[in-house]
């Protein structure tokens, strides 16, 4: 029952990057995963033969390949993001003048890393970890320097020249392709960050987190049907509003866990791997009290989608309950992206047909007004004498 | 200690008065250029006086503690400046006298100091200002350059706060002796109010044409009488003045500053700059120009800008010689470094210089320039301390500051060294752990706001154990730690399923009515069987029916002979049990069989699914052949009489039997419920499977109702063996059924489809669920597409072929289901299991302050109110179900 007990929180040395006050320290974990076809098969024999889903097969296939990037455009990464690892390598070994900041460590991070870029979007991720607090000054600094060493080499190249665009996590290399530097900062270093001096907490703690999770990536979800699955399910968010809050790590872990977790430990088949992902999430494996996918780079028993909001969380069941519905009513091309669904309108807002079968969207469960139940857990008596009136 | 300082001081005060009348030279300030030289020249003198103070101090002292020392030795220095200061102005005179004998001449002296004040009243106008004066610079350069061997040579420091004693020369040309009276309450309020004193004087406007109205306290001078009032009536001087006051009071002016070992002092101006940077830019400054100005001016003489450092404390207890010399009296803080001889003192720099090595400015990039129209930097900003320089040379300093340099580690660079002040090492640690605290816990609020859920509703959503209450409850809890929880408190939804249940579930009057007809009934066929039995082969005997009865009353001491148990009700006694053994299977060659073999419950009554208002209940019985019409009909006909035979004398219930040949059944009624009594036999099924068809016979009963009772009777055995041991399976099995009652979408659901995948999701579960958990993962597979046309369907286990228990449900049907389940999974992760479960929302747990700590009491009390919930009733339903 408590999935997430005994996974450590590798690479969190102490609390000093939690996301969790220490009260939070004696709290057990009783969720329960949700209801899982595939790890319940004893209970639930098939009893009528497999339907043929060679069709489905062939879409998720056919999409794949049409979103995977081009040759080109991972030529273009690959060779900024070596000049660029090149440049940054050189500031942590040979700092020389440059004072702006002191760099720690230079890693890669993201799809980029993980080999699951999608086609159209050639932007490559590297965490700069610097020794000294990621001023917004540094970042500036950093940036600048970049930008002066990586056009040497450009013009070494006879390349034309990068540009370097600082933002709120860093900054953006652009160039044929692009290379987001995303900066943080020391685990011991996290508690000193004052809000109006650095960079934001949360956007340093979430570069960390990107290096715990291409690592954990790398070691856990090599397998390259994860990576098909986890670019048609990328995808498949990215087209519907309601699965777009859902984050690379939560699509990352939920691919793994459909492809991977099962009780033969084997990859499954993609096309039941993509079926078992719609049907967990309608089945509310990303609903508040539900142990949904544990996330292995984060102390034990913290969840993956506890970072969508409430709403987030309603509207991402209730959209992959509706998807769940066309697909199975063979409606598959048009979640998958083959076809424009009626020039281009969110197929899981409307109702639609399928040979006479009615699949009607569903509506929000989540109202923002608290139920009067809901004050469960406050202690205000004079609510709780008028609900029990 | 004061009266130490005020003895020895009114000592030499009176030698200095003494003098100080005399002093009307003073009134010119030419005469003023020659002190420095009388300072030279009577050192020799000195250093005898000297000695004789430290003898006296060492006397008075004796008895004191170590800190006592500085102030003692302020004590004496300030006696020993005040002579010196006298020594000046009279060429020494009383000085010879007075060391040599140094006791006595304090006690014989002492009269006449004391006697004397009006005199000095008169010299020194204002006696804040005096005692203040005391403190400034006299002849700084001179001593270390000319006794640099000796011990006494720093001493001359000390002398030349000395020489500032007078106050206002103005005044004090001017001062009559009318002023004795004032002068004396002037020494009284000394220590306690000197402004005051000063004030009472001010009306007095200086007479004489000397214009230069300076404040030696302030070190300013004033364009005229009535500004320099104004000065003296000012905020700055008052509070320059309580300063100066205090650190004389205080004795160690000089800690009173908290200054650091590097701390360097520019005389002149009384100013204490933290840093050789600081004091070159003090020095530089235009305040210390146009005081130096000034002190031109007046002929004062000017230190040298060789700054003045000041030492740590400790150092004034060296030696007793050097005491002697101390600080001034506490009326400077140049105290301090009097004691520090010319030799220690360059050593002193040389450690400085190691113990301050050049520091590198950091934070360049932190100091934007502001620049003005012209494009000259006007000022400068540091971003990092939030100041302002308007001087380059102020900036650079800055950089190299210890502020900064400690907001440069706290927010660029952590690791950057930054000297920490020993005397402020405490308040330091105290500091950065405050700090530290501060910025924890605003990362913490911080986080907990982009959250973006309120703390409460957090530790609900964010899942862990938001049964344990509030948030703040853990906050409290936190020290105490929670012991493991042995079992899981309820959950709200879990309320609401156990109070939906015990809403739904039938009354005790029903349950009871419905046992009876059933019983009834069931005797009643026993009975018909018998009868058959006897008149058919006469084979059977009363007796060993009886027997068998005795059999059963051995399970049942209550002797009610049905199928209580839920178990087939044999009618077959033992002598003419069929070869198998087991009733239950009774095989086609069993001879001489009865024609009525047993009878059982099954459906709701055997699963024990009953909802409050079900009045149809069934019973099957077992044929040893097939069911004919006829038998029936037989059935039917005689059937009342053994009801009436069973019932006994009362009259209560009138049973009404009806003959239903198309449903292979007939009907019993005792008008509220309806038991319906279906014929069948193990051998219907098995035409199909030989192939050996006996159709042919017409009077057989309808061949699908005989099996749909055979199937009934393994649902109730597999719903018996299989799902009422699943925890909290037959509840929810119940909540399903009024679910498929209420909704129409669930309406299509069989009701043993829907037994098969809530036992199958129960059973999948791998633990005990609490009802609520078990409704909700209920609807997260149905959610999931479980029952959708691409799913495995549920396999019926009663049956030896794959069957789809779900049988042909339209398409249309599944997707509504599934679209209303995926709805209620919804609803109920959002707190509103009440919508799926079609009722009223429940209050929250009221737990009584305190109660909180122990969910186990809490849980308890609660049943305790309410002996009525769902769990009471659970074990009422599990004893209904089962035992017996």
């Amino acid at each position: 029952m408590v999935r997430g007990a005994g996974r450590g929180g590798r690479g969190m040395p102490g609390r000093g990057g939690m996301g969790r006050p220490p009260f939070s320290r004696p709290r057990v974990l009783m969720l329960r995963p949700p209801f899982d076809l595939i790890l319940a098969e004893p209970a639930f024999p098939r009893c009528k033969p497999a339907p043929d889903d060679s069709a489905l097969t062939q879409a998720l296939l056919k999409r794949h390949t049409e979103l995977c990037p081009t040759p080109t455009e991972q030529a273009a990464v690959l060779s900024l993001i070596t000049k660029l690892q090149t440049v940054l390598d050189n500031l942590v070994v040979a700092p020389g003048d440059f004072a702006a900041c002191q760099l720690e460590e230079v890693r890669q991070v993201g799809s980029y890393k993980k080999g699951t870029m999608m086609a159209g979007k050639n932007v490559a991720d590297i965490v700069v970890i610097m020794k000294t607090l990621p001023t917004k000054e540094a970042v500036e600094g950093l940036s600048n320097k970049v930008n002066e060493e990586l056009n040497k080499l450009m013009r070494a190249e006879g390349l034309s020249p990068v540009t370097c665009a600082s933002h709120e996590r860093g900054f953006t290399v652009t160039a044929a392709a692009a290379v987001r530097v995303l900066v943080t900062t020391l685990h011991q270093n996290l508690r000193k960050l004052e809000p109006e001096v650095h960079l934001d907490y949360k956007v340093i703690s979430s570069h960390l987190a990107a290096i715990r999770h291409s690592r954990w990536f790398e070691e856990n979800a090599h397998h390259s049907s994860i990576k098909v699955l986890i670019r048609l399910l990328r995808d498949m968010c990215a087209r519907h509003a309601g699965l777009e809050p859902l984050t690379p790590w939560m699509i990352d872990l939920l691919a793994h866990h459909c492809i991977m977790n099962n009780p033969a430990r084997q990859a499954l088949p993609i096309n039941v791997a993509f079926r078992r992902a719609l049907s967990l999430l309608a089945g509310g494996l990303f609903l508040p009290g539900c142990a949904g996918l544990p996330d292995p780079c984060e102390a034990a028993h913290s969840r993956a989608h506890t970072a969508l909001d409430l709403v987030a969380q309603d509207h991402a069941a209730a959209t992959a309950q509706t998807l769940l519905r066309v697909v199975a009513r063979g409606g598959h091309r048009y979640v998958l992206g083959l076809q424009a669904f009626e020039g281009g309108k969110d197929i899981s807002t409307e109702i639609t047909v399928w040979d006479g079968v009615v699949v009607s969207p569903l509506a929000p469960a989540y109202s923002d007004t608290p139920e009067p139940m809901d004050t469960d857990d406050k202690d205000e008596e004079g609510t709780q004498d008028g609900v029990a009136a | 200690m004061m009266a130490a300082n005020n003895y020895f001081g009114f000592t030499h005060g009176g030698t200095q008065y003494g003098a100080a009348t005399a002093s009307a030279a003073y009134g010119g300030q030419t005469g003023y250029a020659v002190a420095p030289a009388a300072t030279a020249a009577t050192y020799g003198t000195q250093r005898a006086a000297a000695t004789g103070y430290d003898t006296a101090y060492q006397a008075a002292a004796a008895t004191q503690a170590a800190h006592a020392h500085a102030h003692a030795a302020a004590a004496a220095a300030s006696a020993y400046d005040a002579s010196k200061s006298a020594y000046y102005q009279q060429a020494a005179a009383a000085y010879p006298a007075a060391p040599p004998q140094p006791q006595p001449t304090y006690d014989a002296t002492a009269k006449p100091a004391y006697s004397t004040p009006a005199t000095y009243a008169q010299g020194a106008r204002g006696s804040g200002g005096a005692k203040a004066a005391y403190g400034s610079v006299y002849s700084a350069p001179a001593p270390a350059a000319s006794y640099p061997s000796q011990p006494y040579s720093a001493p001359a420091q000390p002398a030349k706060p000395l020489y500032n004693a007078a106050t206002m020369y103005v005044a004090q040309q001017n001062k009559t002796g009318g002023g004795g009276g004032g002068g004396r309450s002037g020494w009284k309020n000394y220590n306690k109010s000197g402004v005051g004193a000063g004030l009472g004087r001010r009306p007095k406007p200086p007479p004489k044409a000397q214009q230069l109205h300076y404040c030696d306290v302030c070190r300013i001078s004033c364009a005229g009488p009535q500004t320099y009032k104004e000065h003296l009536e000012g905020q700055k001087h008052k509070k320059k003045e309580a300063a100066v006051k205090l650190a004389a009071a205080g004795g160690g002016g000089g800690g009173a500053r908290a200054c650091g070992a590097s701390a360097l002092r520019c005389e002149l101006c009384d100013v204490t700059c933290t840093g050789a940077d600081a004091y070159a830019a003090h020095v530089r400054g235009i305040k210390h120009q146009k005081v130096v100005k000034l002190h031109t001016m007046l002929g004062k003489p000017i230190p040298s800008t060789e700054p003045v450092k000041l030492q740590p404390a400790k150092k004034t207890v060296a030696g007793a010689p050097k005491i002697a010399f101390v600080a001034s009296g506490g009326l400077s803080t140049v105290g301090c470094s009097a004691d520090c001889p010319p030799g220690d003192k360059e050593d002193e720099r040389e450690d400085d210089a190691d113990a301050e090595p050049e520091v590198q400015p950091v934070g360049q990039d932190y100091i934007e320039e502001i620049r003005g129209d012209d494009g000259k930097a006007l000022s400068f900003n540091c971003k990092l301390c939030d100041c302002k320089f308007n001087d380059p040379n102020a900036k650079e300093m800055h950089m190299k500051g210890r502020r900064h340099r400690l907001q440069y580690k706290k927010k660029v660079q952590p690791d950057l060294e930054v000297k920490v002040k020993p005397s402020m090492h405490q308040r330091k640690l105290a500091e950065a752990k405050a700090q530290r605290m501060l910025v924890r816990d605003e990362l913490w609020a911080r986080r907990r706001m982009h959250d973006g859920v309120e703390e409460d509703d957090r530790v609900y959503w964010e899942g862990a154990d938001w049964w344990r209450g509030p948030h703040h409850h853990h906050h409290h809890a936190m020290g105490m730690g929670y012991g493991p929880v042995g079992r899981r408190p309820e959950t709200s939804d879990d309320r609401h399923v156990l109070a939906k249940h015990a809403d739904i579930y039938p009354p005790e009057q029903q349950l009871q009515d419905i046992q009876r007809a059933v019983s009834h009934t069931e005797k009643a066929l026993k009975s018909l069987s018998d009868a058959l039995a006897d008149q058919g082969k006469l084979k059977g005997q009363p007796a060993k029916v009886a027997a068998k009865v005795d059999d059963k009353k051995e399970e049942k001491p209550e002797g009610k002979e049905d199928g209580r148990d839920n178990q087939l009700f044999s009618f077959v006694g033992e002598g003419e049990a069929a070869p198998s053994g087991s009733p239950a299977t009774p095989g086609p060659g069993t001879a001489g069989a009865r024609a009525l073999k047993g009878v059982m419950r099954v459906g709701l009554l055997a699963k024990g699914l009953l909802l409050r208002g079900d009045r149809d209940v069934r019973l099957v019985v077992l044929c040893h052949d097939r069911p004919t019409v006829t038998l029936l009909k037989r059935v039917a006909a005689d059937l009342p009489h053994h009801l009436s035979r069973v019932k006994g004398s009362s009259e209560e219930p009138k049973y009404k039997v009806e003959l239903l040949p198309a449903e292979g059944a007939v009907s019993v009624s005792d008008g509220s419920v309806n038991v319906l009594v279906s014929l069948t036999s193990a051998i219907m099924r098995e035409p199909a499977e030989g192939g050996d068809i006996k159709r042919d016979d017409k009077d057989v009963l309808p061949r699908q109702k005989c099996l749909d009772a055979l199937a009934a009777l393994r649902h109730a055995k597999w719903f018996q063996a299989r799902a009422a041991s699943l925890q909290s399976c037959v509840i929810i099995i119940r909540i399903m059924r009024d679910l498929c009652r209420r909704i129409p979408n669930w309406t299509p659901l069989n009701p043993y489809a829907m037994e098969l995948l809530v036992s199958g999701v129960m059973q999948s579960a791998g633990g005990a669920l609490s009802p609520g958990e078990a409704l909700r993962r209920v609807m997260e597979a149905a959610a999931g597409g479980l029952l959708l046309d691409h799913g495995p369907g549920l396999r019926d286990p009663c049956e030896k072929d794959l069957v789809d228990a779900l049988g042909n449900l339209p398409p249309q049907k599944r997707e509504d289901l599934t679209a209303s389940a995926q709805q209620f999974l919804r609803q109920i992760a959002f707190r509103q299991i009440h919508k799926v479960l079609d009722m009223e929302p429940l209050p929250k747990v009221k737990h009584a302050a305190g109660n909180w700590k122990f969910p186990r009491k809490r849980r308890r009390s609660n049943t305790d109110q309410d002996p009525d919930t769902p769990n009471g009733d659970n074990k009422v339903v599990k004893k209904e179900d089962n035992s017996e």
